[in-house]
């Protein structure tokens, strides 16, 4: 932020107490610019770390049928790009943010004279736009180890920008609402551990129990998986309408309590 | 703290003795009391990540075949035995590191053994309660014939040894904390999906399988195993062999690491 404090007055002329949208937009330009910049160290990191374990998951989760039907591998490989999501959104990004905390940079960035609106709109739209290639490139390496040939339609791109956008919300609004790092690093991991085992991502729901079918009706894994197959293949998935107003429904909890941690005072 | 770990090294064998044994316990102790909300809740977890992959794992079939719960029932107390050591332990120093209280526990006087000895007994504590429990749980769910023999008991002691100091290696040899991060969760990741821990070597490729004979996880499965069931294979004594290099090289690793001039 390189404006001058007028001189003579106490407050700087971009301060104001009822800053207009102008103001708003001007914040957010200025912190993209801030995270992509500082995105540059360890965004090919994180895009490395999330195919490996997307594309390594997949390829784990055939490990384990003695003999793997053409269906079966359909339902891994089209659920590859919900897997690479999933540690990105549930473990990576709250990790990356307690390692903010721990260092001191995750106060400093709240101290920036911007809208808090605007910094967290700025790293959403930054950590969406990353999740993305490493989504693709599970995708492809899942792909090409099942021989699975996938007939893409436009729906995909609604849906993987939805389920990055949710998964992130989720995660970020997590990582802001727990004070203690490591417990966060602790739950999150093992969270998105004993998430990926019970969620029908990678083999159909109705191998569940009926009880626990219901639950993952509501949260957001199965509806990931479900959004993002229909995008990547024809007549396997019905009842699309649901999982993408369940994806919204999360996307706006995430949004919730970010909103709520970082409006009240510390 | 009791004044003799205040005191100079003292010179005689017997005393040396003492003075490692007094380190060890209050090395120990000193883990236990500040890591015990950590260590309940990473039980807890490790309680319930084990019990998730036990019950979970019938979830992928339409029909299970019995040897998929065998190994799941099977390999899941090892990744408990080892969970400690390989991922608590180099986050907690590449956390010290963070906040700079990493040299504070070096200038503890305390033999440096006695240090990695008492936290391999955490380790092991930590892991024990979910071992069990999963293995309850796989025989109350599928009915899998388990018979316990006294071979459990060095099985499960090499095997969070090796695990313990190969995380102990990797805490103290990586300078990066986030490395040291990213690194634990790939290792574990890996023991979980790439070596023949939970599943059977021969549901492997071919050269990952292969790959896997010089690495120390399956072989941990293989011991650990033959002290849970009566449907032990050949080569158990060379499965110990490599287990217990492994965990030399690690302790050797972690040792040098340690030691080494700043």
């Amino acid at each position: 932020m390189n404006v001058p404090a007028a001189a003579g007055t106490g407050t700087p002329p971009w301060f104001s107490p009822r800053p207009g949208i102008g103001y708003w937009f001007s914040s957010f330009t200025s912190m993209i610019r801030f995270d992509f910049a500082q995105a540059r160290q360890w965004a090919a990191m994180m895009v490395f770390v999330q195919v490996m374990l997307g594309a390594g998951m997949s390829v784990v989760y055939g490990f384990f049928y003695p003999h793997l039907t053409p269906a079966a591998a359909l339902y891994i490989a089209t659920g590859t790009p919900t897997l690479a999501l999933i540690p990105l959104g549930f473990s990576l990004i709250p990790n990356s943010v307690c390692q903010q905390k721990l260092a001191g940079t995750f106060e400093f960035i709240w101290s920036l004279p911007v809208p808090r609106s605007a910094q967290g709109a700025s790293a959403f739209l930054l950590y969406t736009l990353l999740a993305l290639p490493g989504m693709v490139l599970a995708l492809v390496v899942s792909a090409v180890r099942y021989h699975i040939r996938l007939s893409p339609s436009p729906e995909i791109v609604p849906a993987a920008l939805l389920c990055a956008l949710m998964a992130i919300s989720v995660g970020f609004g997590m990582a802001v609402a727990i004070p203690k790092p490591v417990v966060t690093s602790l739950i999150t991991n093992a969270l998105s551990f004993v998430v990926l085992l019970f969620s029908p991502i990678v083999f159909p729901l109705d191998q569940l129990p009926g009880w626990l079918a219901v639950i993952q009706r509501v949260l957001p894994f199965y509806n990931m998986a479900v959004v993002i197959r229909a995008g990547l293949t024809h007549g396997v998935v019905t009842g699309l309408t649901a999982s993408f107003l369940i994806l919204l429904a999360w996307t706006a909890v995430g949004w919730a309590l970010t909103a709520w941690v970082v409006s009240r005072r510390g | 703290m009791g004044i003799t770990a205040l005191a100079p090294r003292p010179a005689g064998v017997l005393a040396r003795a003492a003075d490692w044994g007094n380190g060890y316990w209050v090395m120990t102790r000193w883990h236990l009391a500040s890591l015990r909300i950590w260590l309940a809740v990473l039980a807890v977890i490790q309680v319930l990540a084990g019990g998730g992959s036990v019950l979970a794992v019938a979830l992928f079939f339409r029909r299970m075949p019995a040897s998929a719960a065998l190994f799941m029932a099977t390999g899941v107390p090892v990744i408990n035995l080892i969970m400690a050591g390989i991922l608590l332990g180099p986050q907690l120093v590449a956390e010290q590191k963070l906040q700079d209280s990493y040299e504070f526990f070096l200038t503890l006087p305390v033999a440096r053994a006695a240090a990695a000895a008492a936290w391999y007994t955490v380790c092991l504590i930590t892991g024990i309660p979910a071992a069990v429990f999963a293995l309850i749980l796989a025989e109350a769910r599928y009915g899998i014939p388990l018979s316990v023999s006294a071979a459990i008991v060095p099985a499960s002691l090499l095997t969070a040894f090796t695990g313990t100091m190969l995380g102990y290696a990797l805490g103290h040899a990586i300078p990066s904390p986030m490395l040291t991060y990213l690194l634990t969760q790939v290792l574990l990741f890996g023991v979980f999906g790439f070596t023949p821990v939970v599943f059977p070597a021969r549901q492997l490729p071919g050269w990952l399988a292969g790959l896997n004979w010089w690495l120390p996880f399956g072989h941990m499965a293989v011991i650990v195993r033959a002290g849970l069931t009566t449907a032990a294979g050949g080569g158990i004594a060379s499965s110990y062999l490599i287990v217990a290099l492994w965990g030399l090289a690690g302790a050797l690793a972690a040792g040098w690491a340690v030691g080494r001039r700043r």
